[in-house]
This record gives C-alpha cells, structure tokens and sequence, in this order.
C-alpha cells in the first residue's frame, strides 16, 4: 500500500523545471486525417495542396513527452486518467516540421471526487519551431486516483 | 448563420448543434494520425476490461471535436485558447451532441468567449469547455 | 425569491465563469433566477467584492463554500472570519461533525450538497459513517447530478426528513441557474439567507429540463 503524496514537497522539488525535451513531426496527409476526424471541414486544414495548408489548432495537445514524469517522481498507484487539457494555439503548425516541446510540471493539488481523493497533475508542453518561436502550449492535467490506506 | 466579423455575434447566441462522429472507425482514423491509437481507444473488449463502459474517445479528439464546431460557425476565427474538462468518459460508437453559446464579447479586443458541453443521450455532461476565439473586429 | 445556491467562478480551481458573465447570462437569457450563491471549492473568497456588479444588474450575489468532509462535499452558507478560523476549508478530509458544530458556534448552516453522489456525496457513506447529527438540509437538486443522483437524494431527503435545496453547480457561464431554491422572504445577504434557511420556508427548484 502506498503512502499519500506530500503534494507541498513535490511542488517544492518539481514545479516549473523542465523535465522532458522531445521533437515531432507530422506529415501532411496525418495533419489532413486529424482534422477530418475531428469534423474540421475548411480546406486550410484537411487539404494538404491547400496554400494556407495547418494543423488544426488544437493538435499541440496530441504531444506527448518522452518521459511522463520528471527524473525521481514518486510512482502513484492508481489509474491515470486525462482530467482535462488546455490549449493556446500561438502561430500555424505546417506539415513536416520539426517541432520541439519543452515540458514542465505547471501544478499539484488534490481533491475528492467521485472516487475517492485524486492528485492532479498538470504538466505543460510549450511548442517551438525550428527558428524558436513558440507556436503552441498546451496543458494536460492528469489525475491519479489514490488507493486508500488502511 | 456563418458568422464573419465580431459584429455578427451577439451575447448569448447560440452556436449551431454539433454532432461529432464518435464511431470507432473514426477514433481509428484519429488515433492512426495521431498516435493515440491504444487499445483503450480502439478496442471496445480491452477497454471493458480496464473497467470501462467500452472504448474511449480521447480528449484530444473531444477537444478537436469544440475546435471544429467553431470553426464550422465561424470560419475565418482564429482560436485562442480551448480549456476543456473531462466529467465523464466519452463512449466510442455512443451518440454525442456538442452545445456552445457566446458568454463573453471583448468589442476593444475583437475575443469572444464561447462555452461548450458534450453531452449524451441522457443529456449529461461528458466533457466541459471554454474557448476564446478572436474574430475581425 | 430564487437563488441558485451552488456556483463556482474562476477562483475555484474548475471553475471557468467570471461572475460578471454570469450576471450578464442571467440578464440576456432571461434565468429565472435572482441571484446566486459563490461556493468556491476549498475556500472562502474573501477578497471579492461584487456589490458593484450585484446593484448594475440587480441580483443578489452571496458568497459561501464548498468544504469536503468524510460524507462527501458540503456548502457551508454564512461563513464568518471566526468560522474561517474553526477549521481549515482547504483540507479535504475534515469532519462533518466538526463542520456542523463550527457552523452552529457561528450562526452558519451546513448543506451537504449532490447527496446522491458516489463517493462525494452523502448517501453513500451513511451505511459505513452512520446519520450524521446536525444535518437538516441537503441539496436535492444539483445542476451537475448524472443518472439517478438527485433520485437518491430526493429519497435519502425523505426518509431522513431533510428539507431540500437546489444549486446548479455551474463552473461555466451557461450552467448558472439550472437547480435553485425558491425563498418566501427577500435575501440580500448572507445573514438572511442563513435566516431563511433556518425558517425552512423554501423549497428546491430544477430547471434542467428547461435549461436542455
């Protein structure tokens, strides 16, 4: 059975330090079956030959970083689930660029649910371009529901 | 009404009903773009046995389902920001219907402010969101 | 009189509506309401002042919270400095026994709120906690109840002998008003809304259907 967090250390110890640093990159047709998946009908995003041709705006969300967790985070028994995810589109995302997201844990708290209490996790993947601007940024909070302790 | 400029939209007006296609074919198509394409998503068995009603839509692909009825009402916006919460699973090959109304106007700034709500046939609350979306003023 | 007693605004960590466009959606889309109750999560907003934006629109805007304790989430209604000072509203495993006594040393009442809930809300934990003393009024209406809940609350309500009330919940704008509770007397503060809680002249309204 493991310990509750002491949620203040950890944001002692991993708030704001950027713990993951990861590249992507997305061919045209898989930007177009994003979209069109997502019901997007405007030619700019589901048509490759399109001139103003994008990624839909919230693709930045999509991102996963290499490691989930900083270096040296406690490991949470529970079942990770998506408690929700924001975000800020900043300049169109093209086709078969290379993309580099920095991510950092933004926030810790906890709260009880339906099931029992759960510890929150929102990490934040900020999204830059090859000449460093960044085009994206993209919140994902990540809630783990504790096993009590008995 | 396909909205234009800001001066089209009026607080409170409501964004035309957006049925999003949650068939398991699509999560697929989705998940094969994206690379969200485990089996929880994709495989109505295997997501049961994680304990859940069936397979799941991501909440990437809830979230592009708001950015999309946005876009289907206003096509020339330009999306800001798109906040969502996730109340409930969303059910792969379940009906959904996504709602959205104007909460907010920013005349000086040209930002509109826009809440939206997946819901079931049961009418409850999947997923929650907020989106700011910049028109030409 | 009608309140919407359970509203969250951007100083709840969940919550996406600025009070302001509440008052401007109730205003515009004609919400039988006259006002509503900010029961911020975890706290007591004392910073807020929302008199300016309660006399531009004419609501009343009051402010509670909402506390989590062994049998679930509760709304505590006519919070004071001393009451703030009884307990902490952040911790998130209190007493609900601990919550009913400051609330009464205090002159405030303590509403356990989606009483039909899993897990937050009261009915579950009666069978392992027992009925808790103290409680005279739940929420029976919950703007963000799913299935049966607010069934069950009702029942609970019931057989307990609770007055019910009723709250939307809503963490966004468009939610505002969607459960209420109807008052026979005038409310502008929280020293009358604690007063007419007390007087049991009310009843728990639901406008979901409507609101759908």
């Amino acid at each position: 059975m493991s310990a509750p967090l002491d949620v203040e250390a950890l944001k002692e110890e991993f708030l704001f330090k950027v713990f993951d640093e990861k590249t992507f990159s997305f061919s045209g047709q898989a930007l177009a079956d994003y979209a069109i998946a997502c019901g997007e009908t405007a030619s700019r995003y589901t048509d490759p030959a399109d001139a103003d041709f994008q990624a839909p705006p919230t693709i930045a969300t999509s991102l996963q970083p290499g490691q989930r967790m900083p270096k040296g985070f406690p490991k949470v028994a529970g079942l990770g689930m998506d408690a929700g995810k924001a975000v800020s589109p900043k300049a169109p995302i093209r086709p078969d660029v290379e993309l580099l997201g920095k991510s950092h844990m933004q926030d810790i708290y906890t709260k009880t649910g339906r099931s029992g209490r759960m510890v929150f996790f929102v990490i934040r993947m900020e999204v830059f371009d090859p000449s460093g601007t960044e085009v994206a940024s993209a919140d994902t909070s990540v809630v783990i529901r504790e096993k009590p302790s008995v | 009404m396909t909205i234009v400029k800001l001066a089209d939209v009026e607080f409170g007006v409501e964004l035309p009903v957006f049925e999003p296609d949650t068939s398991l074919a699509n999560v697929q198509r989705f998940g094969d773009a994206s690379g969200w394409n485990s089996p929880r998503f994709t495989d109505h068995e295997h997501a049961r046995k994680e304990g859940f009603p069936g397979a799941l839509v991501p909440g990437i692909m809830s979230q592009g389902f708001l950015a999309a009825m946005i876009h289907r009402w206003a096509p020339g916006s330009v999306i800001e920001n798109v906040d969502t919460i996730f109340r409930a699973p969303v059910i792969v090959d379940v009906a959904h219907r996504i709602s959205g109304v104007v909460t907010d106007i920013d005349e000086d700034t040209g930002l509109v402010e826009i809440d939206l709500t997946l819901v079931n046939a049961a009418e409850e609350t999947r997923v929650l969101g907020t989106a700011s979306v910049r028109l030409p003023v | 009189m009608i309140l919407d007693l359970h509203a969250h605004s951007i100083k709840s960590d969940d919550g996406r509506a600025k009070v302001q466009n509440y008052c401007q959606w109730i205003t515009t889309r004609n919400v039988p309401i006259d006002g509503f109750v900010l029961t911020e999560h975890r706290q007591f907003d004392f910073e807020s002042d929302y008199s300016e934006l309660a006399q531009k629109f004419n609501l009343t805007i009051l402010k509670g919270a909402e506390v989590e304790t062994e049998y679930g989430h509760v709304l505590v209604f006519g919070v004071t400095k001393p009451l703030t000072e009884e307990f902490d509203f952040s911790n998130i495993t209190l007493k609900l026994a601990d919550v009913v006594a400051a609330a009464n040393k205090h002159g405030a009442v303590a509403v356990p709120c989606h009483p039909g809930r899993v897990r937050v809300g009261m009915s579950a934990h009666i069978e392992e906690h027992g009925v808790p003393e103290g409680v005279h009024i739940v929420e029976t209406f919950n703007g963000g109840s799913r299935g049966n809940e607010d069934d069950i609350a009702q029942t609970m309500a019931d057989k307990l002998s609770y007055q019910g009330i009723g709250g939307s919940d809503a963490h966004i704008v468009s939610h505002i008003g969607r459960c209420a509770t109807r008052f026979s007397a005038v409310i502008n503060s929280e020293l009358e809304l604690v007063a007419a809680l007390k007087s049991g002249e009310f009843e728990a309204l639901t406008f979901k259907e409507d609101a759908a």
